[in-house]
């Protein structure tokens, strides 16, 4: 019992927002804010541009600093997660580096700050690449991938640390509405192999209501969370389920929840 | 097939600008020092291919010691103007001071302060062209995408991966494209300069020797600009030869 708890802690994080806001000069991007996210929960920020969902995961990045409240991950300061590489970022442009390969651009989080890095990794890069369909291309420059391909070297590149915690700034915003369907369904795939907990900014129904157990539905002036809506549907999630009634009723509810918030800012 | 036609396609340039330079000669009887024409400067390069072959290895070795000076000077000082804003503020007019400065003006301090020989060339040529390197190093880390940014600090990467594998690899279209401009700078200073330091060996040595020899000074000082252009020439080739090599990445080069 006692070593699964522990394998557990290993593979998924626990992130703790305590009344955290954030100014940028006067302008109040978001009011303090608290927010638990459960080891192996994943959580979505929903809300329209301006809610400051960005702003509240770059807060737990540790990118920005909070003007007022903490964020502990794991009891860690997010600075401390990061030089850990217990983070695993995946950002909106899929920022790919031109010059370097498919596979150099996939391994680029393990080369940097080395001496943090893991001694096992559960699938290595090669391997991920396959899982994501980019086996043949692994030694193809950037500029020959269409937008959804450059984006999987975007997840592989994250998954690939073994990080306990995943933050995914709205990283299918880019692509077309097949594609980003798509890219929800391979996220899904990757993570069950591997339990990472996770943060995930969107402004997709459809998105929030696939992948989250939480949608916390925010609104703008100053950012916050109205309200915590809670993802009912079974996992394993299989693509069928977006045909389903129950999901519809989901993106339903989420929607409603996301005009009223809206409504009320 | 992209590097054969980087070197066919400059040379059916150059061969049609001999040809038209050759024709105004003979059609206006142009005087010799004026103009000479391109078929008397080869026969001229004939009679001494050694003395002149020599002579531009000298200014070629000048030209590249320089300029590799010229740019490790400008990654150390653009990568700290890049680093900080404060530092690229105040080292700016410094840099724009330097480039405007005609080098004619100062080039007897120079030689006074490091004596006759090599060493005012070197410093010279370092001096003229990195500036104009500098900038293109401090556009080009400025350019590195900010989402790339973020995703190094996302892992707390040092400053110097950053830089290494990040800002120097984003700052090479630039530098390339820099580059062309310090190589004619480069060339020009190192001629100057080799006229006024009395080094034993360099075009500028016998170019301006040849300059005060009324008889037949044309043919030697005809042929010394004829080497330094093709020198210049041959640097730029090997520029973009490299940098079609380099930057097969980058968009300017598909």
């Amino acid at each position: 019992m006692s070593t699964t708890a522990v394998t557990i802690e290993l593979v998924s994080a626990r992130v703790q927002i305590t009344g955290v806001s954030k100014n940028f000069e006067a302008v109040a991007a978001l009011a303090p804010t608290d927010l638990t996210i459960e080891p192996g929960e994943i959580v979505t920020l929903l809300g329209p541009s301006g809610c400051g969902k960005t702003t509240l995961l770059r807060l737990v990045a540790g990118l920005i600093e909070p003007t007022t409240g903490t964020v502990t991950i794991d009891d860690q300061a997010p600075s401390a997660a990061r030089a850990a590489k217990r983070i695993g970022f995946v950002p909106q442009a899929p920022a790919l580096l031109p010059w370097r390969t498919v596979r150099g651009n996939a391994s680029l989080l393990l080369d940097l700050n080395r001496k943090k890095g893991h001694a096992v990794q559960s699938a290595s890069v090669d391997e991920l690449l396959d899982a994501v369909g980019l086996s043949g291309f692994a030694d193809a420059h950037p500029h020959e991938l269409s937008g959804g391909m450059q984006q999987r070297v975007g997840l592989v590149r994250a998954f690939v640390l073994d990080a306990p915690l995943l933050l995914m700034d709205e990283p299918f915003a880019a692509l077309d509405e097949i594609t980003r369907t798509e890219m929800r369904h391979l996220l899904t795939r990757l993570r069950a192999q591997r339990e990472a907990t996770i943060l995930f900014v969107t402004h997709s129904l459809s998105e929030a209501a696939f992948l989250s157990d939480r949608v916390a539905v925010m609104s703008p002036r100053p950012g916050h969370i109205n309200t915590l809506e809670p993802v009912g549907l079974e996992r394993p999630r299989q693509p069928e389920l977006e045909d389903t009634p129950e999901f519809f009723a989901t993106t339903t509810r989420l929607r409603h929840a996301l005009v009223t918030a809206t409504d009320s800012a | 097939m992209r590097i054969s036609r980087a070197i066919a396609a400059p040379m059916v340039g150059i061969v049609t600008f001999l040809l038209a330079w050759e024709g105004l000669v003979r059609a206006l009887d142009i005087r010799r020092f004026v103009l000479l024409a391109p078929s008397a400067i080869l026969s001229e390069l004939a009679d001494d291919p050694g003395g002149y072959g020599s002579n531009t290895l000298v200014t070629a070795r000048h030209m590249f010691i320089g300029l590799a000076i010229g740019l490790a000077i400008s990654l150390v000082v653009g990568s700290a103007m890049a680093a900080w804003r404060f530092v690229e503020e105040a080292a700016q007019p410094i840099l724009i001071a330097i480039l405007v400065t005609p080098w004619v003006a100062y080039i007897t301090s120079i030689v006074i302060w490091l004596n006759f020989g090599e060493r005012p060339i070197l410093f010279l040529v370092a001096f003229t062209s990195f500036p104009v390197l500098t900038f293109g190093v401090v556009g080009g880390m400025r350019s590195a995408e900010p989402a790339a940014r973020e995703l190094l600090a996302s892992v707390d990467a040092s400053k110097w991966e950053v830089l290494w594998r990040l800002r120097l690899p984003s700052a090479l279209p630039s530098l390339f494209t820099t580059g062309r401009f310090s190589i004619g700078l480069a060339l020009a200073a190192a001629y100057f300069a080799e006229t006024k330091a009395l080094d034993p060996k360099g075009l500028g040595v016998i170019g301006q020797r040849a300059s005060l020899d009324q008889t037949s000074g044309a043919e030697v000082l005809w042929t010394t600009i004829f080497c330094t252009a093709a020198l210049g020439i041959t640097g730029l080739m090997v520029l973009t030869v490299a940098e079609r090599t380099l930057l097969r990445w980058h968009s300017s080069q598909r």
